[in-house]
């Protein structure tokens, strides 16, 4: 084959590619518009309820009961959030939910994480036992938690005038122990711990042996580093899930000291009027601290979840 | 009715009077002669579905507890506030740990469940009597209170349910008052619904899907002059002739005089179809004129609230009773505080803080009373609204009726297979 030859079969496979090529970038790219704009149409749905929350809680009485609805406030009522923040005190809600939360988030990253380890990477007898365990507890249904644990809470024994038998006083009701240890730790977290430990592989921990490691340091040095996604969702999870209890809180205290803001919240949903005005302005404020906690973490959390598969 | 409602006024101020000389022994806010404040003492703790928020907590700590301190020095009175949302939830976990607290408030229907698991004082026993109450409130509303004919609380605040028209729309159709008969209330229902050119309902001619469904079928069936159960409340009744006229009509209404459409409006909805227009009539709770009042002040004048007459009146109520635990500690300072949350002005404050209808007859001549139109047509009209509850078992089965009147309404079966279903369900609750 001479040399012209050669050149002419390669002008004309690249006259044959050329177009394909060009095919595949515009199916390519219609592909991503297509993808973009279902993306948006998405994010619009998720993004037009807490506008419309937003919006509500700037509204007057007056013109919330006008039909068809305005989209638009036609006065800003800003002195609406001055009114929610009246109505109960909030100040004090948000900072027992502040604590709270951030105590369950704590408790929850240094045990789930030692709990996820342990099933993961230590072999031990009886350790799927104990994992089926941990997924048979994911499945029992909040409501019917309530009353074992609420009783569990009252018959604390040496705490609110109990005996060592649980008898004779309070045990943890009407406490921050209440508010705080049954929530503390639960078995989604240890699940999705386990779940990314086990994701992690196993040369790290052999070279880290060699190297003279023990357990402990192995979990805090090697391996937990590893998995700061892990510990941004569940982290990222735990405070949304306890920054949001309601029941668990109103049914164990009884001091206003000790309420949070999902408690405080309720007061504007009486049984036959709902006040949405303040009802929006408050759920508007009670979500700012979880959407700041979302923007910084973001990153760490889409990695996990699309590491533990719970997109 | 304006003559009515004179005589009524004249008869209970004449009520008030006598009561002058007797109500003190079951209320007033006076200590009772039983009861000596010096030797009433200890601390007492108070569950509450109202008094909610800070202007309900400051009412209740900065108002009427304090009236209270002074009459009662040595009582000291813990308050847990809590939502009639979760009443129920709150009540059963203390009942299972044993911590009850020594008052309780709780609503119409609930008394029953709890007094019949023995959770309940019998205020008889407390001195309290059933003839001491009915001298000052309506039979209907005392025997709310009672299980078992012994008495277990007694009356704070009524929520009601009745007929409300739009009366400027109902003008315009050429209709000068509200129905005075459901014959009525179907012409004007028909002649004030609205339908665009496409069929899609612009004004309902009869709300009813704006307030729960159990509620709104119990008014109706009170109008049918059916009844929920048997006098002893061991059999269901609402699917008698009398409920299946009832759910038959409701049905009629929406399926056969299409008056209103399934959704049109929701228990969700932000605001009552008839403060914006969207309904003509409509069943609504007394707090509608609160609502009016904050939403839309110009339609207060239009707002004309009516008993639903049909073969009887149908007026329905519901509300909140203070009660006194059976293993109470201090079960005199808990009777004084029941006694004082009962007391006219107690009661009425707190009445007034809700927009709520005062239980105590002898309330119709406040001024709050007299201010709010829809809480003075309630009060006048006590004497025929019934309540809901009967059966110690109430709490478990009332969250079936909505989903049977559902079935109905959407024509899935018809109104006497729905009530015949939802009465097996309840009998089987009753007698297990």
């Amino acid at each position: 084959m001479t040399l012209p030859t050669i050149k002419a079969l390669a002008i004309s496979e690249e006259v044959t590619v050329a177009p394909r090529k060009r095919w595949f970038h515009h199916a390519k790219g219609r592909q991503a518009v297509l993808v973009n704009i279902l993306l948006s149409l998405g994010a619009i749905t998720m993004l037009v309820p807490f506008l419309w929350m937003v919006l509500t809680s700037l509204k007057s009485p007056a013109e919330l009961a006008q039909f068809p609805p305005t989209v638009f406030p036609q006065e800003w009522m800003w002195s609406n959030y001055a009114a929610t923040l009246d109505a109960a005190p909030f100040g004090l809600y948000f900072r027992n939910s502040l604590v709270i939360a951030t105590t369950h988030t704590l408790i929850t990253i240094a045990l789930g994480a030692m709990a996820g380890y342990a099933l993961a990477r230590i072999y031990f007898r009886g350790r799927e036992a104990i994992f089926l365990a941990f997924i048979a507890m994911l499945m029992i249904p909040t409501y019917t938690k309530i009353v074992p644990q609420f009783l569990l809470v009252k018959f604390m024994p040496l705490f609110g005038g109990n005996d060592i038998l649980g008898q004779g006083g309070s045990g943890w009701l009407d406490t921050w122990w209440a508010l705080i240890i049954p929530g503390g730790l639960s078995a989604s977290a240890i699940f999705l711990f386990r779940q990314f430990y086990l994701s992690l592989p196993k040369d790290l921990e052999e070279a880290a042996r060699i190297d003279g490691l023990g357990e402990f340091r192995i979990f805090a040095q090697i391996y937990t580093p590893l998995i700061k996604p892990a510990i941004a969702t569940v982290g990222l999870l735990t405070f949304q899930e306890s920054w949001n209890n309601f029941l668990w809180p109103l049914l164990v205290t009884t001091s206003s000291d000790l309420r949070v803001i999902q408690v405080g919240l309720a007061v504007f949903q009486q049984l036959d009027n709902t006040q949405w005005q303040y009802l929006m302005a408050g759920t508007t404020m009670a979500t700012v601290p979880m959407v700041i906690l979302f923007i910084f973490a973001q990153k760490y959390f889409i990695q996990g979840f699309t590491n533990a598969g719970i997109k | 009715m304006e003559v009515k409602s004179r005589m009524r006024r004249t008869a209970s101020v004449a009520m008030v009077a006598l009561m002058g000389l007797g109500l003190a022994a079951c209320s007033a806010g006076e200590a009772d002669a039983d009861l000596n404040p010096d030797e009433v003492s200890g601390e007492i703790s108070l569950l509450t579905p109202i008094f909610e928020g800070s202007p309900g907590q400051d009412l209740l700590e900065d108002e009427l507890l304090p009236q209270f301190y002074e009459e009662y020095p040595n009582v000291t009175v813990n308050v847990d506030y809590t939502t009639y949302g979760n009443l129920n939830e709150k009540l059963t976990t203390a009942v299972v740990s044993g911590l009850v607290p020594d008052v309780m408030l709780m609503g119409v229907g609930w008394i029953e469940a709890f007094a019949d698991k023995g959770v309940l004082a019998d205020l008889g026993e407390l001195g309290l009597s059933e003839a001491d109450l009915k001298e000052s409130y309506t039979d209907e509303i005392v025997e709310a209170g009672m299980w078992d004919g012994n008495v277990y609380a007694v009356p704070i605040m009524l929520d009601t349910r009745f007929g409300v028209a739009r009366m400027d729309i109902l003008k315009e159709a050429g209709y000068d008052s509200p129905p005075s008969s459901w014959d009525e209330l179907i012409e004007i229902a028909e002649a004030t619904t609205v339908r665009s050119s496409n069929g899609s309902l612009e004004r309902a001619g009869f709300d009813m899907m704006s307030l729960d469904a159990r509620q709104a079928f119990e008014t109706v069936l009170f109008s049918a002059g059916g009844d929920l159960f048997n006098a002893d409340a061991t059999e269901p009744t609402f699917n008698s002739d009398e409920g299946v006229a009832a759910l038959g009509l409701m049905a009629d209404l929406v399926n056969k005089y299409e008056v209103e459409d399934i959704g049109f409006t929701s228990t969700d909805d932000i605001v009552n179809p008839l403060i914006n227009g969207r309904a003509a009539m409509g069943i609504a709770h007394n707090n509608l004129w609160t609502q009016a009042l904050e939403a839309d002040e110009t339609v207060l004048d239009n707002l004309e609230p009516f008993v639903i007459q049909g073969e009887s009146s149908g007026m329905f109520f519901g509300g909140t009773l203070a009660t006194v635990a059976n293993n109470s500690k201090n079960p005199q300072a808990a009777r004084a505080l029941l006694e004082f949350l009962s007391s006219p002005e107690a009661a009425l404050a707190a009445n007034e803080q809700r927009g709520n209808v005062p239980a105590l007859t002898e309330l119709l001549d406040s001024d709050y009373v007299q201010s709010n139109r829809f809480v003075q047509f309630a009060m006048e009209n006590l004497d025929v609204a019934k309540r809901e509850g009967g059966p110690a078992q109430w709490l478990e089965v009332r969250g079936d009726f909505a989903p049977a009147v559902q079935a109905a309404l959407l024509g899935q079966k018809t109104p006497e297979e729905a009530l015949d279903d939802l009465a097996a369900l309840v009998q089987t609750s009753i007698d297990r």
